[in-house]
């Protein structure tokens, strides 16, 4: 057992290594009614492609596999774990994204039965060839139904311009044909591979107490042999340049909408120096350009832009991205004008601007442990990148002017840029 | 924790609500002004709030507004208005870190001062808002009115209930019309900012630790003398109503959206009100409900498929988004989903996982300061005494004879659909899965 523990927080994690493998981390919530538990594995809709073992022979997956399983793992041989959960007065869920797959539930009553129920589906799939079959309609409207959606398409219309091969550009889901090639043999593959406890983490948040908690996770988790190969994610070869500049689409919109992207000529990092980044970098979009940038006033008052306007960072070890979103009537001028910002040597940046962006910094995450679903997920998040949540606050007080300026350097000189627009059906440009 | 608030008169019509708790690492206050629905003024109430943001007399631009924010560790301030029933509430609030955490204790005055100036002393010139902002955000209020066709769910709902409530004031679009956007200038405004400060029923509520802010003294001084508060009555639920509609609109989408309105007569106050709410639970309240149950897990015709009732005017909305030629499978789906739960076709199991899962979305209200807020406010509007505990409590009397009793005043009043434009369907690959 290990305490990471946070003094002025005065909240910490518990960390417990069972004996079936599984890494469990307790976060205590003293007082609060809802508890919250994520099973979590780091694979995601990027990790299409791996090997057996380091330069081994490349095993390819079809896209939407991570998101397919998710869906399936909820399949039961007598009834619907949805059901089961609903039983014990539970809400239970699913993700994934692009680098982890989630399984959670929230409940205020009858939590230690909840957990073990989820430890007991997440590790025993059922899959069967007509099961399988009869959720591709599913996924084939949920599919859909992120087609209609415009500000769905603009980014990975975005992201498809940036990345040449990495699968960040692929759509987390799948598409229509992708999903119709999956099929059991590929769904058990990548759950024999990626499910292993080694491979997984689980956090637990609320009022609640560890022996409880460590008996209920070792009562429902199966052995898995000890020694299952730690697949090797692969990523093809992605070069620093963009792979274009300009991407565009129509569809039934009330006004365009953009997102503009620099590419990280930068990624390969890991740990808390990846965390570092992460946190610099979205310094900088704030400096730069949130609402109290003059740059934001400046094309506000010009109606350029309205209060959709945003930009933050995204990335992990493999790839990154910064993302400038916004609706406008002119989106060319917008990105025009973004990219003669991030280009000026003499750029708005200055200490003051870092010192309030830190304190903004360090409040909204003061305001985000109030909820308990924002500290298992980031926890998660981070875990996964090999952080702790605690010491976030931190890495933050450490963060220093010099770091935004060389980040600044770093990442918004390259040019490596694009803007992704979705225009209104019918618009004369 | 136990969930109470201090209720104090600061004025006529305005409350103050404190709930005292040390639970969160933030402070939360939020100012209400309840205003009725009405075409004439919803419009306005819509741009106020978008205006105000824009600054007050300490911090007159919005660039030193938001520094003051950052300075103040990113504590957020969030104006808008939004519809509740058939009222509208223009909202002011702002959340910071408790100073116990950033150790900086002035922070807490500046907070609620800055929402104290954004609100009650904003920049005017001449008896008039500042032209500039009106007509900077008048337009952004246009695009926002224009932007509801973004998101394909949202719409089909939002113009199911337009369609089924033409006539009643529940049918007004929260953010108002883009016709009477024109209209405003910088004076009109300003005429009705004073008229709803002295006359709204006005809720304050604060939850966190409320030492040493001197919530008390939050009002200006004219505002402790107001005559006239306006008296907003409960909203009418029709008893007959033959109004059956069938719509449907066009557009390029690769999904189909159908949204069923049904009506009840069975008002919140009534004793069988908890019935409906169990039944609308049971019929799409979560993946254990009837229409997740056979439209998605039988019969894999949608990713989603959900219900809601809308409290006030006693409305259950169905929504699942589908292939378009799916449309009369799924219609009819649906109904019989509604005539099994009248005629009681439903497990006991089945109406207690319903119940717990309401049960747990109430408990879960004392977790989140929000909701807190939003609660007492709830409380407030339809004038329910009872505290949590009691809600909780008749809701777990609810048995499966109020659920089929309640669930027989419902029915069908409007079907809209939401269909693709010919021929920009890829109807093949949407029928490997039919």
């Amino acid at each position: 057992m290990k305490r990471i523990w946070n003094n002025i927080l005065d909240e910490g994690l518990i960390h417990l290594q069972l004996e079936n493998g599984i890494n469990l981390y307790y976060y205590p919530k003293k007082g609060f009614t809802k508890k919250y538990a994520i099973f979590s594995t780091s694979f995601g809709s990027n990790h299409t492609s791996f090997t057996e073992k380091p330069n081994g022979k490349i095993i390819k997956l079809p896209n939407g596999t991570a998101h397919f399983l998710e869906h399936k793992l909820f399949e039961d041989p007598d009834r619907n774990i949805f059901e089961r959960f609903a039983k014990y007065g539970a809400n239970v869920n699913a993700y994934t994204n692009f680098d982890q797959t989630s399984y959670l539930f929230s409940t205020s009553d009858n939590f230690y039965d909840s957990l073990s129920l989820l430890v007991e589906f997440v590790q025993n799939p059922y899959l069967t060839d007509e099961n399988i079959e009869k959720e591709k309609g599913i996924i084939g409207q949920e599919i859909q139904m992120y087609r209609d959606n415009p500000r769905w398409r603009v980014y990975f219309n975005c992201l498809s311009a940036m990345y040449h091969n990495h699968p960040v550009k692929d759509d987390i889901a799948g598409t229509i044909d992708s999903i119709r090639e999956i099929y059991k043999e590929d769904l058990l593959l990548a759950y024999n591979r990626f499910y292993h406890p080694s491979n997984m983490v689980l956090f637990v948040v609320g009022d609640l107490e560890l022996d409880r908690i460590a008996e209920a996770v070792n009562k429902a988790s199966r052995r898995f042999p000890a020694d299952a190969g730690t697949p090797v994610k692969y990523y093809p070869e992605e070069p620093a340049v963009v792979r274009q500049n300009f991407i565009e689409d129509y569809m039934s919109t009330s006004k365009p909408l953009f997102y503009i992207g620099f590419k990280d000529t930068d990624p390969g990092k890991t740990g808390k120096a990846s965390v570092k980044k992460d946190i610099v970098t979205n310094m900088l979009l704030d400096i730069l350009l949130s609402e109290s940038s003059e740059f934001y006033q400046d094309i506000y008052s010009q109606g350029l832009i309205d209060s959709s306007f945003g930009a933050y960072y995204s990335g992990k070890s493999d790839y990154g991205q910064s993302m400038i979103v916004g609706q406008s009537d002119d989106p060319k001028r917008v990105y025009q004008l973004v990219v003669e910002l991030m280009s000026n040597k003499t750029s708005p940046l200055n200490e003051d601007a870092f010192l309030r962006a830190k304190k903004k910094e360090m409040g909204r995450f003061l305001m985000g442990l109030n909820s308990v679903e924002f500290i298992a997920n980031n926890l998660t998040d981070l875990y996964f990148q090999g952080f702790y949540l605690m010491d976030y606050l931190d890495l933050l007080s450490e963060t220093t002017f010099e770091d935004l300026l060389e980040r600044f350097e770093r990442h918004f000189s390259s040019g490596e840029s694009v803007l992704s627009v979705i225009w209104p059906e019918g618009m004369v440009k | 924790m136990e969930l109470k608030s201090n209720r104090i008169a600061l004025s006529n019509g305005i409350f103050l609500n404190i709930v005292e708790t040390d639970k969160f690492k933030s402070n939360l206050l939020t100012v209400n002004l309840i205003r009725p629905l009405e075409k004439d003024e919803v419009t306005l109430n819509a741009l106020l709030p978008m205006v105000l943001e824009r600054g007050s007399r300490s911090f007159p631009t919005k660039l030193l507004l938001e520094r003051k924010l950052e300075e103040l560790y990113g504590a957020s301030l969030d104006l808008g208005s939004s519809k509740r029933g058939e009222r509208q509430i223009v909202k002011a609030s702002i959340e910071w870190a408790d100073p116990k955490f950033t150790g900086d204790k002035k922070s807490d005055k500046e907070a609620v001062n800055l929402l104290k100036g954004v609100l009650f002393d904003p920049v005017i010139v001449n008896g008039s808002f500042d032209d500039n902002y009106i007509s900077q955000e008048k337009r952004i209020l246009i695009s926002r009115i224009r932007s509801r066709i973004n998101d394909k769910r949202n719409y089909a709902i939002s113009r199911c209930i337009e369609e089924m409530c033409k006539g009643e004031k529940f049918g007004i679009y929260s953010l108002g019309y883009e016709e009477d956007v024109e209209a405003i200038d910088g004076r009109k405004l300003y005429e009705h900012y004073r008229s709803i400060l002295m006359t709204s029923p006005i809720e304050i509520f604060f939850v966190g630790n409320p030492d040493g802010l001197e919530l008390e003294q939050l009002l200006p001084t004219e505002l402790h003398n107001r005559r006239e508060i306006l008296f907003i009555p409960r909203e009418i639920i029709p008893e007959n109503y033959m109004s059956k509609r069938q719509v449907e609109e066009k557009l390029s989408v690769s999904q189909g959206k159908l949204v069923l309105g049904f009506r009840s007569s069975i008002p919140y106050e009534h004793e069988l009100y908890n019935g409906l709410l169990v039944g609308n639970e049971l019929l799409g309240g979560g993946p254990n409900s009837h229409m997740f149950k056979t439209v998605r897990e039988e019969k894999s015709l949608a990713y989603y498929a959900s219900s809601r009732l809308i409290k006030h005017k006693s409305i259950i909305l169905a929504d699942a988004g589908i292939q378009f030629s799916n449309y009369k499978q799924v219609l009819d789906l649906i109904l019989d989903q509604v005539s099994r739960l009248k005629s009681g076709d439903f497990s006991d199991e089945d109406l207690q996982i319903a119940k717990k899962s309401l049960e747990n979305s109430g408990r879960s209200i004392v977790d989140s300061n929000q909701m807190i807020s939003e609660f007492f406010l709830g409380k407030v509007i339809s004038k329910d005494e009872r505290n949590l505990e009691d809600m909780l409590g008749d809701l777990e009397k609810t048995d499966r004879d109020k659920v089929i009793s309640a669930m027989d005043t419902v029915t069908l009043d409007t079907i809209y659909f939401l269909n693709g434009k010919e021929g920009e369907t890829d109807e093949e690959n949407l029928e490997q899965y039919s």
